[in-house]
């Protein structure tokens, strides 16, 4: 069962959407850092969340082992970091840096999924309507339709799941430290912003602007190529 | 004076349970398999899940009611038999039909299921609701989206079973279980094989800025750059014809009808149907708890609010269909 303190998820007053926002943006981050650990043991990390996340949701994981093998792309555009998932029997979750090195795994993939990070994350965890994200066209898919829909549909069949908490249940000190941060960011982040009014104005814009960059280097943004990852299917208009 | 009954769709059991809580009725479902016009990959319920959701919804007073509403195969009668079967053994509270040999076989084998006319049956005229009463016991009847609100007024003074129509969600302009535009491109259609612009056929692809959607090879549609994007379903096409690029039957929009409550109050329906078993559960949520809320005031003698789900639907605009349509 998962730690009661760990699954406490972020509530949905402004606060809260605050620090969902902080959390996503701390994840994004996370994910950024897997490839360093290198190839073996990222993907050790990546099957080890896999097992977990099979033993909470275990109708979905057997549903994607019961499909056909075949590879479908995640691909945040603003982190520096897409996941490529195996369905199928040999059900496995890799992560790819941008570049070369990840550009021949990611072209051998039968589907893609793209979209902002953060909407990635809210359409996994079954916060957020995927068909909406598509009609806004927040989201764009390419390669096979009928995969990506077999995906969709299997992991939204799960009530809510919380990847956030259970990726930091497998990352040794994060799992001691989200439930605090989860209790806390949203008052603590009210409290910096009713200290930020008080500022004088050219000191708020300063804070402002350092927080700005901060964001873009913590997404990935910068050097990353405007259609994605390099190598990716025919007809995605990279 | 009676609440209408706010009928909910889910195409997983997180769906249903999402509709139940949001404030549904009663929630409509399909097997996994082509007995119901919603056959998408990784969609519908095992036996096991139906079973599952009566007992969730029945814990909470809500019904289940099995869309088995697309059209027997010649020669392949079993799947939908069967279905009828397991629905009735399941306890589940209705069952939706469309085809007639079908509405005899549960009739005759199941006298205590309650049975549901599906819109697939497009029954939209006295005379043929009144058959499938008579012949088959029929208590209710969807009806199709091409009627005017008070077109179902004058239904509904003339027949004596209750009706349902459909208050949001996708819009299918045509006469619903006789549209085969998703087989002319795809060999599949939504009667058959219940699936209308089947996923295996469809394909999206960047085209410069713009989004094509492709179906069965064809474009259907190109996205400019900005532009709310639709699902590639023919009816909704954008075609060059004459002087260039138009929608020729019907723009991508979906159907929204909450304004209208007074008005189909006063034409004696009974349910409200909400549109959307291939949607995710965060949308269903959204949906079921926007009309629960509207519903609720609109009882209490107060003005329908206005609650924007303008997100959710697409293309992005939201109509009142045929409901308030003055042409043909």
């Amino acid at each position: 069962m998962r730690d009661p303190d760990v699954a406490q998820t972020v509530s949905n007053s402004p606060a809260g959407e605050r620090a969902r926002r902080f959390e996503t943006g701390l994840s994004r981050a996370g994910l950024g850092l897997v490839p360093r650990l290198g190839r073996r043991a990222s993907d050790a990390l990546l099957a080890r969340l896999l097992r977990l996340l099979a033993d909470r949701h275990p109708r979905a994981f057997e549903a994607l082992r019961e499909m056909p093998d075949a590879r479908v792309l995640i691909e945040p555009v603003d982190a520096p970091v897409a996941l490529l998932m195996r369905v199928g029997p040999e059900l496995s979750l890799h992560a790819l840096p941008r570049g070369a090195d990840g550009a021949g795994e990611a072209a051998a993939a039968d589907a893609v999924v793209r979209g902002p990070y953060d909407r990635l994350l809210d359409l996994l965890e079954g916060r957020i309507d995927g068909d909406a994200l598509f009609f806004r066209r927040e989201l764009s898919i390419s390669g096979d339709t009928a995969l990506i829909l077999a995906l969709r549909n299997t992991l939204d069949g799960e009530d809510e799941m919380d990847l956030v908490a259970d990726a930091a249940s497998i990352a040794g000190p994060l799992a001691r430290a989200l439930p605090v941060l989860r209790r806390n960011a949203g008052p603590v982040l009210d409290r910096i912003d009713a200290a930020r009014r008080l500022l004088p104005p050219p000191l708020r814009r300063g804070i402002e602007r350092l927080e700005a960059r901060l964001e873009a280097r913590l997404g990935g943004t910068a050097g990353t190529p405007p259609g994605g990852l390099p190598g990716k299917l025919p007809g995605t208009g990279a | 004076m009676d609440n209408f009954e706010l009928i909910c769709p889910a195409g997983t059991p997180a769906a249903l349970r999402a509709a139940v809580d949001a404030g549904a009725d009663a929630v409509y479902l399909g097997f996994r398999d082509e007995t119901n016009a919603r056959n998408f990959p990784g969609l519908n319920f095992t036996r096991q899940d139906v079973a599952d959701a009566v007992d969730y919804a029945h814990a909470r007073r809500v019904e289940v009611y099995v869309a088995i509403n697309t059209y027997p195969q010649a020669g392949n009668l079993g799947p939908w038999r069967k279905a009828v079967d397991d629905a009735a053994r399941l306890k589940v509270d209705a069952v939706i039909l469309a085809d007639p040999g079908l509405l005899d076989y549960a009739a005759k084998r199941h006298p205590d299921l309650r049975l549901h006319l599906s819109v697939q049956a497009s029954a939209a005229n006295v005379e043929a609701i009144r058959l499938y009463r008579e012949a088959f016991g029929v208590r209710r009847v969807v009806l199709p989206r091409v009627l005017t609100v008070p077109e179902i007024a004058r239904l509904n003074a003339e027949i004596d079973i209750e009706t349902e129509v459909f208050v949001f969600g996708g819009l299918c302009p045509m006469a619903e279980g006789r549209c085969s535009l998703s087989s002319y491109a795809t060999g599949l259609s939504p009667n058959k094989q219940g699936v209308c612009s089947p996923a295996n056929h469809v394909r999206y692809e960047q085209r410069g800025g713009s989004l094509a959607s492709t179906l069965g090879g064809f474009t259907i549609n190109v996205f400019g750059e900005g532009e709310q994007a639709g699902y590639p379903t023919l009816c909704k096409g954008r075609f060059v014809a004459g002087d260039g690029p138009a929608y020729l039957f019907e723009e991508p929009t979906s159907l929204n009808a909450m304004d209208l409550l007074p008005e189909l109050k006063a034409a004696g329906v009974r349910a409200l149907k909400i549109e959307g078993r291939q949607r995710g559960k965060a949308y269903i949520a959204a949906v079921v708890r926007a009309y629960r809320e509207a519903l609720e005031t609109f009882a209490a003698g107060r003005p329908v609010p206005h609650i924007d789900l303008q997100a959710m639907v697409e293309g992005g605009t939201q109509t009142t269909g045929a409901y308030t349509r003055a042409w043909r």
